[in-house]
């Protein structure tokens, strides 16, 4: 191996937190030096620390740092790296940032700004895939222009609808509709947060399918036209169009619809001339047809459970077809071996309509053990930042049956400890003990039914131990709050307690 | 010192008597505690071997055994004072910012009357518009931010008389 130059000599990373350290794992595996760059609020952040080198681009606002092509082209130029990796979100589907780093004579490690143009505006991905022969949403085509012709779309198609942001995707802003008494509300929620999230307040207005579940297609494309499909993720347990956990084979997915769904999504990646990975999002209805909904020009989230089951580096592979290399197999070569789920770990308080959460973490103790693959930009003591997206972790297990794989991950989030902030594990713990979630039963609609915050009572001895803890942090409280109170024998007591 | 302690939706007797004893539901109980560090605990009780992280104090929030469980904690002079003369909450509600961002909208003024789930107001935090709800029915009394105010978590928002 030794003897073999490196793909490239450096990469930036062009983002933060849980993605950065992933990408720069994959660098460092195949001899690449990693370059990072940090915003104010990211000086102590792990992908600082484990990169060869890293610079700061600006204050803590995105808009003044992770999203400031010019700076981090500039660094990139200044550092020697002859290419950047943007990540996910940030500028990972931003073609004018693809552009610009190609024209400074550098690679951008995803698909080339022609292609994030044609497959990044909505309206255009749904015009190539229907040309393509795959079926799409009933609704618009082109972006409405206010609420009141958003509302004769809804009169057109029927209610419930989806009213989604034109510039871009990641289920920022978009708003589900049952009736036109909803409509105001969700009209200016959707377009506030298309806004601040793209630039853009263009709406989409679709028919929404009930009951349908999300699944997606992980794509592959090389520089030289071979594409593969590295089979299908079930995404279907959200809240707020935002995922939480995902997984792999999808459990109503059989041999045909997989079949099904693999064509579409090549057909559609064939036709936009895709190159490096992509994922196209499906909408399957409870009849087993489809529509197609979007293609995310990037790595997504949650590569992870594809690359447990296929035993692919998915960011290697992004770097070889980047740098011109043919994929090293075909579509007939390419073997999926048991299951795997992923939970996201979010700073958002499960028990109060996963509010978002910041500030400082207390203790974090992440799991281990067969099976289990942690992604995370996390440690003790780091303080979670208010400006970015909430992901702070990604918990993925393995097993050779779904079934292993649910009780590793159930085994792995009882080990997790996230001090300081709320997160979404008693969420997490909920559903995979949920009997419809172990049995597949699940559609885009379960968080919305399921979760009500449900608690977990304590029994016994563990009662007991919680009790005489919670006791013990009161007395703690009282010393620092008034230690002129702290008398001898509360202090003789306590010391007592902690023998 | 005696404490009543709600762990989840159970209450727990504890008393922490001056010999160092610990009675838990006037029951002696032999607990081993060993700190593991600032609020972590190794707990041994009858053979069973637990392990308590503090979550965080306000609220307070425990780490059991791998669950998370909501405590709270009520001394005896507290209790005293909830026997002896204390009052019911009275029938004001505070919307307060759960944590820091912009507000992006108020969709209530001074007067108007509400229903629990009502959208009062629209919070801007990482990057998600959070549609705050009114926690109960009532008459809106005062309204304290307005659109483009940047707030830090814990500001009062809206302030509703419960009807």
């Amino acid at each position: 191996m030794s003897s073999v130059p490196p793909l490239f000599r450096s990469v930036l990373i062009a983002n933060r937190g849980e993605i950065a350290v992933r990408v720069m794992r994959t660098c460092r595996d195949l001899g690449i030096r990693t370059v990072a760059v940090f915003s104010d609020a990211d000086v102590g952040a792990p992908h600082v620390r484990l990169a060869d080198e890293a610079y700061p681009i600006g204050p803590a606002a995105a808009s003044e740092s992770y999203l400031r092509a010019d700076r981090i082209i500039e660094v990139a130029k200044r550092t020697g790296c002859d290419a950047i990796h943007p990540g996910y979100g940030f500028l990972s589907e931003s073609a004018d940032f693809a552009e610009s780093v190609a024209a400074a004579d550098l690679v951008f490690i995803g698909p080339p700004a022609e292609v994030q143009r044609a497959l990044g505006e909505k309206t255009s991905a749904r015009r190539i895939a229907r040309e393509a022969g795959v079926p799409i949403a009933e609704g618009t085509m082109d972006p409405v222009a206010d609420e009141q012709a958003a509302a004769e779309v809804a009169a057109r198609v029927g209610y419930p609808i989806l009213l989604k942001p034109a510039g871009g995707g990641g289920g920022k802003g978009m708003r589900v509709v049952r009736g036109p008494d909803e409509l105001a509300s969700a009209w200016r929620g959707a377009t506030g947060e298309a806004t601040s999230a793209f630039g853009a307040p263009a709406l989409l207005v679709e028919r929404y399918l009930e009951g349908a579940r999300h699944v997606e297609v992980q794509l592959i494309a090389d520089q030289h036209g071979a594409v593969v499909a590295l089979g299908e993720r079930d995404c279907s347990i959200q809240r707020r169009h935002q995922k939480l956990i995902e997984e792999t084979p999808g459990p109503s997915v059989d041999a045909q619809l997989r079949g099904r769904l693999v064509s579409a999504a090549t057909a559609i990646a064939v036709a936009a001339g895709y190159v490096n990975a992509g994922t196209a999002e499906f909408l399957v209805t409870p009849d087993g047809g489809f529509v197609f909904l979007e293609v995310n020009t990037r790595l997504q989230v949650e590569h992870p459970v594809t690359e447990l089951v296929t035993g692919l580096d998915l960011v290697a592979l992004q770097l070889r077809v980047a740098a011109g290399e043919r994929l090293p197999f075909s579509q007939r070569e390419i073997r999926s071996q048991g299951a795997a789920i992923e939970c996201r770990i979010t700073a958002e308080d499960a028990y109060a309509e996963f509010l978002p959460s910041a500030g400082r973490l207390g203790m974090v103790r992440l799991p281990a053990g067969p099976g289990i693959r942690v992604d995370t930009g996390i440690e003790s003591g780091l303080v979670v930042p208010t400006e970015y997206d909430p992901l702070l972790a990604k918990i993925v297990a393995w097993g050779p049956t779904r079934d292993v794989a649910i009780s590793r991950l159930r085994r792995a989030l009882a080990e997790t400890v996230i001090a300081g902030i709320p997160t979404v594990v008693p969420f997490h713990q909920h559903v995979l003990a949920d009997p419809d979630f172990r049995a597949g039963r699940y559609d885009t609609s379960y968080v919305a039914r399921q979760w009500h915050g449900q608690t977990v009572d304590l029994e016994g001895t563990a009662l007991t131990a919680a009790a005489v803890a919670a006791v013990l942090t009161q007395r703690g409280r009282e010393r620092h709050a008034a230690p002129a109170d702290s008398s001898a024998w509360t202090q003789a007591a306590r010391a007592d307690v902690l023998r | 010192m005696r404490y009543e302690v709600l762990i989840g939706e159970r209450t727990v007797q504890v008393e922490m008597a001056a010999d160092g004893g610990v009675l838990v539901d006037d029951r002696a109980v032999a607990l081993e505690t060993t700190p593991l560090d600032a609020g972590a605990w190794t707990m041994r009780l009858d053979g069973m071997s637990h392990e308590v992280h503090l979550l965080s104090r306000d609220p307070l929030r425990l780490w059991v055994d791998g669950h998370e469980v909501r405590a709270g904690v009520t001394d005896e002079r507290a209790l005293v004072a909830r026997h002896t003369g204390g009052r019911a909450a009275s029938g004001r509600h505070e919307l307060r910012a759960p944590m820091p961002g912009l507000v992006k909208g108020v969709h209530v003024s001074e007067g108007d009357e509400v229903r629990p789930g009502t959208p009062l107001a629209t919070l801007e935090a990482m990057k998600m518009e959070n549609e705050l709800r009114a926690p109960a029915a009532g008459r809106i009394t005062r309204v304290a931010v307005s659109a483009g105010t940047k707030v830090e978590a814990g500001a009062l928002l809206v302030v509703i008389a419960a009807g």
